[in-house]
């Protein structure tokens, strides 16, 4: 398991670096001129902007900046910010908003997860009567409504009938933080519910279940031994990542509640070309969304000891 | 088999087909499909609903009184409830919102069912190879890795950026993205039933892999696979929104219920009908698609079948 | 299993509050917005006091806003603290708040001293001297005093400015052209390599450089040439201060990158908090010169989509607000709306917008347009927009209920200069054109009966050079705003019914992220309209961006492309404009006769529509700040400084707001 564990981090850190060199390289399929902001591109010269690209470093041929950029990432050197907040360290600049994210996150999950489980247990119990309907129809509604439309209407009954504030507030993080977790949390219960009783369907109709029914055992019993927790093998998977993704946050909750958190981020840094965070974002990301892959083949075998990662390797 | 009781006795020359024919019984897997789909009665009103739609939707721009093609901003006329003259208000601009929902709802519909086939042919076609052939696992699950692990945004920029916007990269970029999540399913189910003993069985007698593929597994991907389906087309028309909100859209002289979903919420406490018309609708294709890929993928499960 | 899943469910319930608890610190100090609770004093009771505001000001502070909220869109965040190194407004805006200038404006426009005293030019705006305040201090995150403000610390910030390798370039345009040596400066400064250049002190700045410090608090500048109009330039963020003693504290490699938390202020307020996409938090600063200026508690900056301000005006978190068509519109149009009559029509923005043409425009594949350039170097052609545009409908989109309020008959905006008889230059520019008086309903421009001759005259010759009709115009939006395709669309049909489809035809297109990189550079664009603000109070500022194959014309050079078209006659139009326009920047001694004389160049350039003048920025708001108190000037970077201002917990009655436009004579 740890030779096992070893080799498949490194092939991780491979696809990474993979994953890093074809951003640096899409990025760098834009026009230079985005270097440059709406003014500068029309009030400089063109000499004075290649001055400035050529300070930047960005007119040296792309496998000289290609080893520059992995020079820095081996050093863990992730540079400064350009346009997000101007010379500050690209980390200083994560760091200052991800903590924001991951708590929403990270609440909304657990919010979620206990909200949505619930209601897909209940669902397939009360299966095609009418507790399962208004489950089906609330996932219907939340993934039918575009979630541009149910924040904003969220956000009316939220500060219109019970007075929440809709803008986050570092003063006021509680009450300030229900909207927006509200919000992220409307879609992933549903998602939660949807297969969780989609699952346990399908394990309600294995003969081992019958079995189970013509042994006599209580159906509380086959519920919570034998449906759920075959049901939640292929969930738990997920969750790992679902985890440390909080730290991406949400585009539209935080963009749409003024949240400092890493939703919008890079989205702005994109439009803004600002490389460095780009760059770095990305590498986190991927990073992250690797182990949480890893970690959930891991709790999916402890879950259920008939899978074995090892012998047939790269599973997920 | 009643059948061949009736017939006489005769010698029949060897034929290997008729070899294969052995257990032949009239089962037909989609027959049967069909069969159980047709018994949910709500999964068969609602297709026949969504049809009703979108052939409606032709129709309604027929008998409408305005050309979408020809709208004409009147600020005299904005925010006119709806009433005989425009059936379903005017928009800001004072502009007939009947035409435009219709409009819209074709594009959308369009962008979904194209989107949606797209993935799932894409999607079926690399998952069966990601999971059947063992050589090719290393590298799909590296490319996918890579792929999946670039924030889709990035995509999305680049190419609004480098090739531009219109319907037919809208849908090329969501189809070449969409694709991912429906191969990595269907990958991890063939891997699940690919060693299973008949299917060793009938590789150790020379059945030709996509014959094995095509019959052995394929009914067990169905469910999943057109489930996924389901989801997708509301997902398609959603994410349609976002990306218009951030200007990563459709181009501007195409709308969608994802764009006037969009504009209508700055509108929506004092004109809810603005909201109202292209919510319902999109509520619709969603329900329609929800309860069909449900009760389809019921009745797609061989199990169900006995 | 009911029993585990009530416990499950009730163990992440507590450890979700433990983790929104420990973020949260208490909860109990109430959105820090002082406006909403402030009580029932209803509309009625302030408008007594509407007429004499504009002079007293002060005197109503049980009324006042203590705590300010104010807000912004998201694409408005601040990007850095150090002022030299930004020309954002996004930045400027919050930090005219924290560094004091030379000197400022006031409500109406007029500069007022600020650290100078006393300032001045002997020789016809050759030399400048300005002689500072020495009770100025710099203070840090906290309010403690770091250093005494003295001249040097205009030395040094200049210094930043022009050295290459610490600024990048930034801020440089104004000080290049108006003080000696500064451009030679810079290009010393490119030469050398950036550890070099960063390491430089101010020695051989001052050797090189025209400006000089006899003692600590007197400034002298050097002009490169007769500039009357220097002392405007002192408001603008190039001649703004900048600490040495901060430069050697914090290194010269971590200026650009400094924090809220390492920088030291010397203005009104101190930035005490900076949360990026969230809000910025002003405090007063203890140490500040001004002791008498009235200043708030405190002000919050949020960061809001700007669809949503609206809403958060009338759940009282935010404490103003613009209003876009529909809002104003729902809000006019109801009589009984609660906001009914607390309209508020805004000042003009500073900015005047104009249609600028393309004389060189290229096809969506990069081949020149030739059909549309050759329609555009036509006189006839041009003069028919000029005429025949019934721009009513465009106005409406930003001013609704006053549409004619937005009309734009001049290129300079207006309010920015004034003769010595008090006519304003923009006025003066309006009796020259003889365009008819206003009679309240039509645009003054409009005159159906040329526009038709024009048509005419430019189909039969455009025809005899084989355009061919409809000439295809492209104007370009931002891919993400509908409140832009809205217009552009009410554009496209204002085109069709003022022009007809016969003679021309809108295209709308749209641009990613960057209009001057998608569409300016490659020159997609047939027009572009942009609203100029002026850098500095000398009718140079505007005209000069006009001006043909003059390196510093904005406009001219990078929307019109005219350095690059063809036409004869259009060319040899342009070149007599230049020549009007450089000779009346010649005339340095008797401004009226300067400002003559560019009237006359600027009117040359209308009559021949080698620009077209579109609007003026007038939209309506609710709001509770008094906007006739604020500093007004058209130039600079200080009319978001919040100071002086008066406010009123309730939003302000439209006659409120009508008796303070009266007051200000406007």
């Amino acid at each position: 398991m740890a030779k096992y564990t070893v080799k498949r981090l490194l092939q991780s850190l491979v696809t990474v670096l993979v994953i890093a060199t074809i951003v640096f390289l899409l990025m760098r399929m834009l026009p230079t001129d985005y270097y440059f902001t709406e003014d500068q591109v029309m009030k400089l010269t063109e000499e004075q902007k290649n001055d400035q690209l050529m300070a930047a470093g960005m007119l040296d041929p792309i496998g000289e900046q290609l080893l520059r950029f992995y020079g820095q990432i081996i050093r863990l050197d992730f540079g400064t910010s350009r346009r997000i907040q101007n010379g500050q360290p690209v980390v200083a600049v994560i760091g200052s908003k991800f903590t924001v994210s991951m708590r929403m996150g990270l609440i909304s999950m657990a919010f979620s997860l206990v909200l949505g489980v619930a209601l897909g247990i209940l669902q397939t119990r009360n299966k095609d009567h009418l507790l399962d309907h208004v489950g089906a129809g609330y996932t219907i509604l939340v993934n039918a409504v575009p979630s541009l439309v149910s924040y904003s209407l969220v956000l009316v009954v939220g500060s219109k009938v019970f007075g929440l504030p809709s803008l986050y507030s570092t003063r006021n993080v509680g009450e300030s933080s229900i909207l927006p977790i509200i919000c992220i949390s409307l879609s992933s219960v549903a998602y939660y519910a949807l297969w969780t009783r989609r699952y346990m369907v399908d394990e309600l109709n294995k003969d081992y279940i019958k079995l189970a029914r013509i042994k006599g055992m209580a159906t509380k019993d086959i519920m919570v031994k034998h449906v759920l927790k075959n049901a939640f093998v292929p969930l738990i998977q997920y969750i790992p990542t679902s985890l440390l993704l909080t730290i991406s946050g949400s585009l539209l909750a935080e963009r749409f509640f003024s949240v400092p958190g890493m939703g919008p981020l890079l989205t702005d840094a994109i439009t803004r070309y600002d490389l460095n965070v780009v760059q770095t974002l990305v590498i986190l990301y991927a990073s992250l969304g690797i182990i949480g892959v890893f970690l959930g083949d891991v709790a999916m075998m402890i879950l259920d000891p008939r899978i074995k990662l090892v012998d047939k390797g790269g599973t997920r | 088999m009643s059948k061949s009781q009736d017939e006489l006795f005769r010698v029949v020359e060897y034929s290997a087909e008729a070899a294969e024919r052995i257990g032949y019984s009239d089962y037909s897997y989609w027959k049967s499909v069909f069969q159980n789909f047709l018994k949910k009665k709500s999964a068969v009103v609602m297709t026949c609903i969504f049809f009703g739609l979108v052939i409606f939707s032709f129709v309604a721009l027929m008998i409408g009184k305005f050309d979408y093609q020809h709208l004409v901003s009147e600020s005299s006329l904005a925010f006119t409830a709806p009433n005989s003259e425009f059936w379903f208000g005017t928009d800001n601009l004072g502009r007939d919102y009947w035409c435009q929902v219709w409009y819209a709802a074709q594009v959308s519909i369009k962008l979904a069912l194209i989107v949606a086939a797209g993935e799932c042919i894409l999607g079926v076609t690399i998952g069966c190879i990601w999971g059947y052939v063992r050589s090719m696992d290393r590298i799909l699950t590296e490319v996918y890795n890579v792929i999946n692990n670039i924030p889709m945004i990035i995509y999305m920029t680049l190419i609004a950026l480098v090739v531009g916007q219109s319907f037919r990269n809208m849908a090329v970029s969501m189809i070449c993205i969409g694709w991912l999540t429906m191969a990595r399913n269907v990958r991890n189910l063939v891997l699940m039933y690919r060693d299973r003993e008949y299917n060793l069985a009938s590789r150790c007698l020379g059945t030709p892999v996509w014959r094995v593929l095509v019959k052995n597994i394929f009914p067990y991907l169905i469910s999943v696979v057109i489930l996924r389906l389901a989801l997708s087309i509301p997902q398609t028309i959603a994410l349609e929104s976002t990306l218009s909100y951030l200007g990563l859209g459709l181009d501007i002289n195409t709308p969608s219920l994802g764009i006037l979903l969009r504009n209508a919420r700055n509108y929506f406490l004092n004109y809810p009908y603005l909201l109202l018309f292209p919510a319902v609708i999109v509520s619709m294709i969603t329900v329609t698609f929800y309860l069909v890929g449900n009760a389809f993928s019921d009745a797609a499960d061989p199990r169900n079948h006995v | 299993m009911r029993k585990k899943a009530a416990k499950v469910a009730a163990l992440a319930l507590a450890a979700a509050m433990v983790l929104s608890a420990c973020g949260g610190g208490s909860s109990s100090s109430g959105s820090g917005d002082g406006g909403a609770s402030g009580g029932a004093a209803s509309g009625s009771e302030n408008a007594g006091s509407g007429d004499n505001a504009s002079s007293s000001g002060v005197g109503e502070a049980s009324h006042a806003i203590t705590d300010l909220v104010t807000y912004e869109s998201q694409n408005n965040e601040q990007e850095g603290f150090l002022m030299q190194n930004t020309e954002k407004s996004a930045d400027l805006n919050v930090l005219c708040n924290v560094y004091s200038p030379l000197l400022e404006v006031n409500n109406k426009g007029q500069l007022v001293p600020a650290v100078a005293t006393e300032w001045g030019t002997d020789d016809g705006g050759l030399t400048w001297t300005f002689k500072l305040r020495d009770d100025v201090k710099w203070v840090d995150y906290n309010g403690n005093v770091m250093a005494d403000c003295t001249a040097q610390d205009w030395i040094t910030g200049l210094e930043w400015v022009m050295n290459f390798h610490k600024n990048g370039s930034n801020n440089t345009s104004m000080p290049s052209a108006l003080i000696a040596g500064a451009d030679d400066y810079l290009q010393y400064t490119k030469g050398l390599s950036p550890e070099e250049a960063m390491s430089m002190d101010n020695t051989k700045f001052l050797e090189m450089v025209g400006i000089e410090a006899p003692d600590d608090y007197t400034l002298i500048y050097h002009c490169t040439q007769n500039a009357p109009y220097f002392d405007t330039v002192c408001t603008s963020a190039c001649l703004y201060p900048l600490s040495q003693a901060l430069v050697d504290t914090l290194g010269v490699e971590n200026m650009v990158g400094m924090t809220n938390e390492q920088m030291w202020c010397n203005g009104a307020y101190i930035e005490k908090e900076y949360i990026n996409s969230n809000s910025k938090t002003l405090v007063p600063n203890p140490e500040y010169w001004d002791k008498d200026a009235q200043r708030f508690d405190s002000v919050t900056i949020r960061i809001t989509d700007a669809t949503q301000a609206y809403q958060l005006f009338e759940n009282g978190e935010i404490d103003h607000v613009s209003l876009d068509e529909s809002t104003l519109r729902a809000i006019y149009d109801d009589e009984g709306h609660k906001y009914h009559n607390n309209l508020a029509e805004m000042r003009p923005r500073k900015y005047s917008y104009q249609m600028h043409l393309n004389y060189s425009k290229n096809n969506e594949d990069g081949t020149p347009d030739d059909n549309w350039n050759k329609a555009v170097a036509n006189e006839a052609f041009r003069l028919a927009w000029y005429y025949g545009l019934d721009l009513t409908d465009y106005w409406a989109r930003y001013n609704f209920i006053y549409p004619l309020h937005c009309e734009n008959l001049a290129y300079t905006m207006k309010g920015l200069l004034y003769f010595s008889d008090g006519t304003d230059y923009a006025d003066r520019v309006v009796e020259k054109l003889g365009v008819p008086a206003s009679d309240g309903e039509t645009p003054r421009r409009l005159n159906q009966e040329l526009f038709e001759k024009y048509k005419a005259q430019a189909m039969e010759e455009l025809a005899a050079e084989g355009v061919t009709f409809p000439v295809e115009a492209d104007a370009y939006i931002a891919a993400n705003s509908q409140t832009a395709l809205d217009t552009y669309n009410v554009l496209k049909q204002i085109f069709s019914e003022s022009l007809g489809d016969d003679f021309v035809t809108l295209n709308i297109g749209t641009y990613v992220s960057s209009l001057s990189q998608e569409v300016i550079v490659p020159r997609k664009q047939s027009f572009q309209i942009n609203g100029w603000g002026a850098d500095y109070g000398d009718p140079a500022n505007f005209v000069d961006q006009e001006r043909y194959g003059y390196d510093g014309a904005y406009y001219a050079k990078n929307y019109s492309n005219i350095n690059d078209a063809t036409d004869e006659d259009l060319i040899a139009t342009y070149k007599e404009f230049s020549e009007m326009a450089e000779k009346a920047g010649e005339i340095c001694d008797d401004m009226d006769a300067r400002y003559d004389a560019y009237v006359d160049a600027e009117v040359f350039m209308l009559q021949h529509a080698l620009v077209i003048p579109c609007y003026y920025d007038v939209s309506w708001e609710l709001t509770k700040i008094n906007d006739y108190t604020k500093m007004y000037a058209m130039y600079g970077a200080q009319n978001y400084t919040y100071k002086n201002w008066e406010t009123s917990v309730d939003a302000y009655t439209t006659e409120q707001y009508d008796a303070f436009k009266a007051a200000a004579g406007e």
